[in-house]
């Protein structure tokens, strides 16, 4: 896993962030540390269901995309579908 | 080949100098004082920072959008802005004292396909392509603070470039093309494209674009912007007061006659709702952000954040802090609407005065913590990006959005409108001289001496800003634009700058505090800049000299006039007819754009801000505004148009020196040079000889030494006077979709820079492909010989309250205005000119030997900052054809 997708990862930009802990600075795709932890993203909702291409859809309604933050998402349930 | 260094002068010097020459090394910059380190912190963290984009408010806009296929249009827009909103993903970064921003990137922004998805759709395949390949790459293998600063010039590793400006994840382009797809005939875009054709005459109007005589069109780009904001309703009233008078006004409009009124409040209710969404994710991120934190003092900084947040999302504000915070969400919010350039916070100092005041009073407030608050609002300035295609935020922004902060002006009553809190704001700028927001002195004479050279303490550094506006010149012009819409002198007072340089009315709003009335000064027009936008000059009279034909693209632009051109005059009088062709077209077809803006994506959020639009229940494009007059045409060039005139009056029709045809042949020919566009050499420096340059040697001579603008004298300003004269005047001959008569307008932003690169040689002596002179009446580069008096008598040879500006850069030595003395000298320098009714001036404060020393070392002036046209930029963040020209700008080493 890489940092990119840990709850902790503050992205500064679309290349680096800070991590929320220890505030040191991080690039979104080094891998990450012990202290991962899952960040709320529509691939990791069991609402959610892949397609090619980095598509998918939410809810089997919706178009959608796995890496898309789900933290504001009333609809969001973590596990994967 | 051999290179020439400077067409304008023999010697080996490669700068353009008024005065005796420096012969030290690069002179430094004047010192100033550092800023808090709170404020440095941040910084130096958007340094580090690349111009990021993201999907996620298009994405859940247009999904929401989607699910209301039925619904009132503008009811739908407010459903779709709450999604948007209520969706953002809150980013709250450690160290600052405000929060919110656009996107949760530090330099966050994202396209908005409901205005225009044309740019995605015609790079599909190649956004496409990229998006499919997989890397890895750090940040600072693909960032070079020498090619741009923070712009993500490349796509690189997971990172696809937009418009050599933007970077987006990869794995976001995928639903950004899919989303940009359902907008395909339905933004404001596309249907008004298809409207537009209905115009008579829209074929030459498909030709002007092609030829680029017009840079852009306004309706879908930037259809909101150049224009001032308006807090007085959510710092008085708080956001469920706002809903509050929303409710009411639902209650009294639904069933009645003039149901619009129904929607709008129904619309801004549902927004603010959204706006509350988002602020509390921001406060709840705020508390997240706390509970992670050890250190005691941060994680109280978070806390009161949070606690702040939660309170400003319905309440009006307790403290200045509270009001600063407030202004600024919806600031941002406004921004999130539209793509926007030009927003300016106007008299910010004036409106906040009452809260920083009490605060004062009481002992809850500092002077130092005002400036570190100051500070840390304008790194949040200057990390607004506007998302736009290349074109526009290259060609004609070059990366800024033009927030502009007014200080000084009169108050509701004539009075100085100064106060402390704008010194604090003068303070705040010297420490952190970052390039937002930028500031503009509204010079009267009623102001305070030490106040002016407060302003001049500023200037001095090399901010570029405060530039210097006459306040009375632009009452006058208010005055004149506005009156049939009930505009007095009180409220004539009111105005501020919108964007760069667009002269805004405004209106006092009486805010209750403490007991008492303060009258703030707030916009309360639509954008005061959308219209006609921007005409080049020298490239319509290049149309004339060619029949009517694009020489470039050999296409054929206006019809023939089929005139042999045998006088001056018959030259001068095809020039208006062919502007006059131009700006009726672009009238109409631009008319129809806006027309369909309001229709298709009405402003709620900004329209909820200005007065009067709540008061009467009517959005912006539906005249909700107290003042409507606000279309304009917009030129650039023009300079280069009045020497091109001068020199062919002068040289074909008075001297007899070479025939108009031998003169249009040495134009194609560019004098015997290689075309700037293949030298990437963008002034007259470092220009390169083609084998046959002595063959044009003569006639191109006798083209430089021909009169030029900017020494006084009588024979060319007389044709820049007629120009100008004239231009006003033709304006007003044209309605905006208000009905309302066009002014006229003169600024070059960036445009002279892309509008050069597509005109041939002209016929004062400019190289193809070369930057037209900046501003509207600034002299061409190295043509002011006779210093800035013979300048200033040239520029104010005309009325400059007929136009909505005009502008004036110089570029001054830093040696001329050191100390006390240099500083009086200088302010002296500036009332004479603003006292001859001028209506603007700004400077670049340095030694031209360091802007080319940062052109070649750009790693080693990351933070050096220069004067474009009406706004400051990072060096390294602009283009080269700038770049160039600012170099090449005559450096005053005396002002005396």
């Amino acid at each position: 896993m890489t940092h990119y997708d840990c709850k902790y990862y503050l992205a500064v930009d679309v290349f680096k962030g800070i991590c929320k802990r220890d505030k040191n600075k991080i690039n979104a795709d080094d891998n990450s540390c012990e202290n991962f932890s899952q960040a709320s993203k529509c691939k990791n909702c069991s609402n959610f269901t892949p397609a090619e291409n980095n598509l998918g859809l939410c809810m089997n309604l919706y178009d959608a995309y796995p890496e898309m933050n789900a933290s504001t998402c009333i609809h969001y349930s973590r596990g994967i579908a | 080949m051999t290179t020439q260094k400077h067409l304008l002068d023999n010697t080996a010097e490669i700068f353009n100098y008024y005065g005796s020459k420096s012969s030290a090394d690069i002179h430094p910059r004047i010192p100033k004082k550092s800023p808090s380190p709170r404020a440095e912190a941040e910084r130096q963290l958007y340094f580090e920072a690349s111009s990021s984009a993201s999907v996620e408010f298009p994405y859940w806009y247009t999904r929401r959008w989607d699910e209301l296929e039925g619904e009132v249009p503008i009811i739908r827009r407010a459903e779709a802005l709450k999604s948007g909103f209520a969706h953002l993903s809150p980013s709250v970064f450690p160290g600052e004292l405000l929060t919110i921003r656009k996107a949760s990137y530090l330099r966050g922004s994202y396209p908005m396909p409901w205005l225009s998805e044309s740019f995605f759709l015609a790079k599909e395949d190649e956004f496409f392509r990229q998006a499919q390949k997989a890397g890895k790459l750090s940040a600072d293998e693909v960032t070079t603070i020498g090619h741009g600063g923070g712009n993500v010039t490349e796509s690189a590793g997971n990172v696809i470039s937009i418009a050599g400006k933007f970077g987006l994840r990869k794995e976001e382009m995928p639903i950004l093309l899919k989303t940009a797809k359902k907008w395909f005939n339905k933004s404001v875009e596309d249907v008004g494209h298809k409207y537009e054709q209905l115009v008579p005459g829209y074929h030459t109007k498909e030709e002007i674009m092609r030829a680029v005589i017009c840079m852009f069109d306004s309706g879908y780009t930037l259809p909101q912007g150049r224009e001032v904001i308006n807090y007085y309703y959510p710092l008085q009233n708080g956001i469920e007061g706002i809903k509050k008078i929303c409710s009411d006004g639902i209650a009294d409009s639904a069933g009645s006659p003039d149901m619009d009124r129904l929607y709008f409040y129904k619309s801004v209710f549902i927004m603010l709702e959204g706006l509350q969404s988002w602020i509390l994710n921001y406060a709840k991120e705020a508390s997240f952000m706390a509970s992670l934190e050890s250190d005691e003092t941060q994680k109280s900084k978070y806390l009161d954040i949070s606690e702040r947040l939660t309170w400003l999302s319905q309440n009006p504000p307790r403290s200045f802090h509270d009001a600063l915070q407030l202004v600024w969400i919806f600031h941002v919010a406004v921004l999130n609407e539209d793509a926007i350039s030009g927003l300016s916070p106007g008299r910010l100092g004036q409106v906040l005065y009452p809260f920083w005041n009490r605060d004062i009073q009481n002992g809850t407030l500092t002077r130092e913590r005002t400036i570190e608050l100051l500070e840390c609002m304008r790194m949040k300035f200057t990390e607004l990006d506007c998302f736009a295609s290349m074109g526009v935020v290259g060609g004609v922004l070059s990366g800024n959005t033009f927030n502009n902060l007014c200080i000084g002006g009169l108050d509701k009553d004539g009075n100085s409108a100064a106060n402390e809190l704008e010194v604090l704001i003068l303070e705040s700028a010297i420490s952190c001289d970052s390039p937002q927001p930028t500031l503009s002195m509204l010079y009267d004479e009623k102001l305070p001496v030490d106040f002016l050279l407060k302003g001049v303490e500023c200037t001095k550094i090399g901010t570029g800003y405060p530039a210097w506006m006459n306040n009375r010149v632009a009452m006058e012009f208010l005055l004149k634009n506005y009156h049939e819409e009930g505009m007095g002198i009180e409220e004539a007072r009111a105005w501020s700058i919108g964007g760069c340089l667009e002269t805004s009315p405004g209106s006092w709003m009486p805010l209750e505090l403490n007991g008492q009335t303060h009258y703030i000064p707030g916009g309360s027009a639509p954008a005061t800049s959308v219209g006609v936008h921007f005409i080049s000059l020298p490239k319509v009279l290049e149309a004339v000299l060619f029949d009517g034909i694009d020489k470039r693209t050999g296409q054929r632009v206006y019809p023939p006039h089929g005139s042999k051109l045998e006088s001056y005059d018959e030259i001068w009088t095809h020039f208006k007819k062919y502007f006059s062709l131009t700006v009726e077209v672009l009238t109409l077809t631009n008319n129809i754009q806006h027309d369909i803006w309001g229709k298709v994506s009405p402003s709620i959020i900004n329209s909820m801000l200005k007065p009067d639009c709540l008061k009467v229940g009517k959005d912006i494009s539906r005249m909700g505004c107290r003042y409507n007059t606000t279309f304009n045409v917009e030129v650039c060039g023009g300079v280069n148009l009045v020497n091109s005139l001068a020199s062919i009056r002068k040289n074909v029709f008075d001297d007899k020196n070479f025939s108009l045809d031998e003169l249009k042949t040495a134009l194609l020919a560019n004098f015997g040079y290689v075309s700037a566009l293949e030298t990437k050499s963008y002034s007259l420096f470092d220009q390169v000889r083609t084998p046959n340059y002595m063959d044009w040697l003569k006639i191109h001579k006798q083209c430089l030494d021909a009169p030029k603008y900017g020494n006084d004298n009588p024979y060319v300003d007389g044709i820049f006077k007629e120009w100008q004269s004239w231009f006003s005047k033709m304006c007003e001959q044209f309605v905006s979709i208000f009905n309302k008569p066009l002014y006229s307008c003169q600024i070059s932003v960036s445009t002279h820079a892309p509008m050069g690169a597509v005109t041939l040689a002209t016929p004062d002596g400019r190289l193809c492909g070369t930057t037209f002179a900046d501003g509207s009446v600034s002299a061409y580069p190295g043509t002011d010989k006779h210093g800035p008096y013979a300048l200033f008598n040239s520029a104010t040879c005309y009325d400059h309250s007929s136009s909505q500006n005009s502008q004036l850069n110089m570029k001054i030595h830093p040696s001329v205005v050191e100390g006390r003395e240099g500083s009086v000298k200088f302010l002296e320098m500036i009332r004479a000119y603003l006292r001859k009714g001028a209506f603007h001036v700004q400077f670049n404060i340095v030694d031209s030997r360091m802007l080319k020393d940062a052109q070649l070392h750009p790693e080693n002036y990351r933070g050096l900052m220069v004067r474009v046209a009406g706004f400051t930029q990072y060096w390294v963040e602009l283009g080269k054809q700038i770049q160039d020209e600012v170099i090449a700008r005559t450096e005053y080493q005396q002002i005396g």
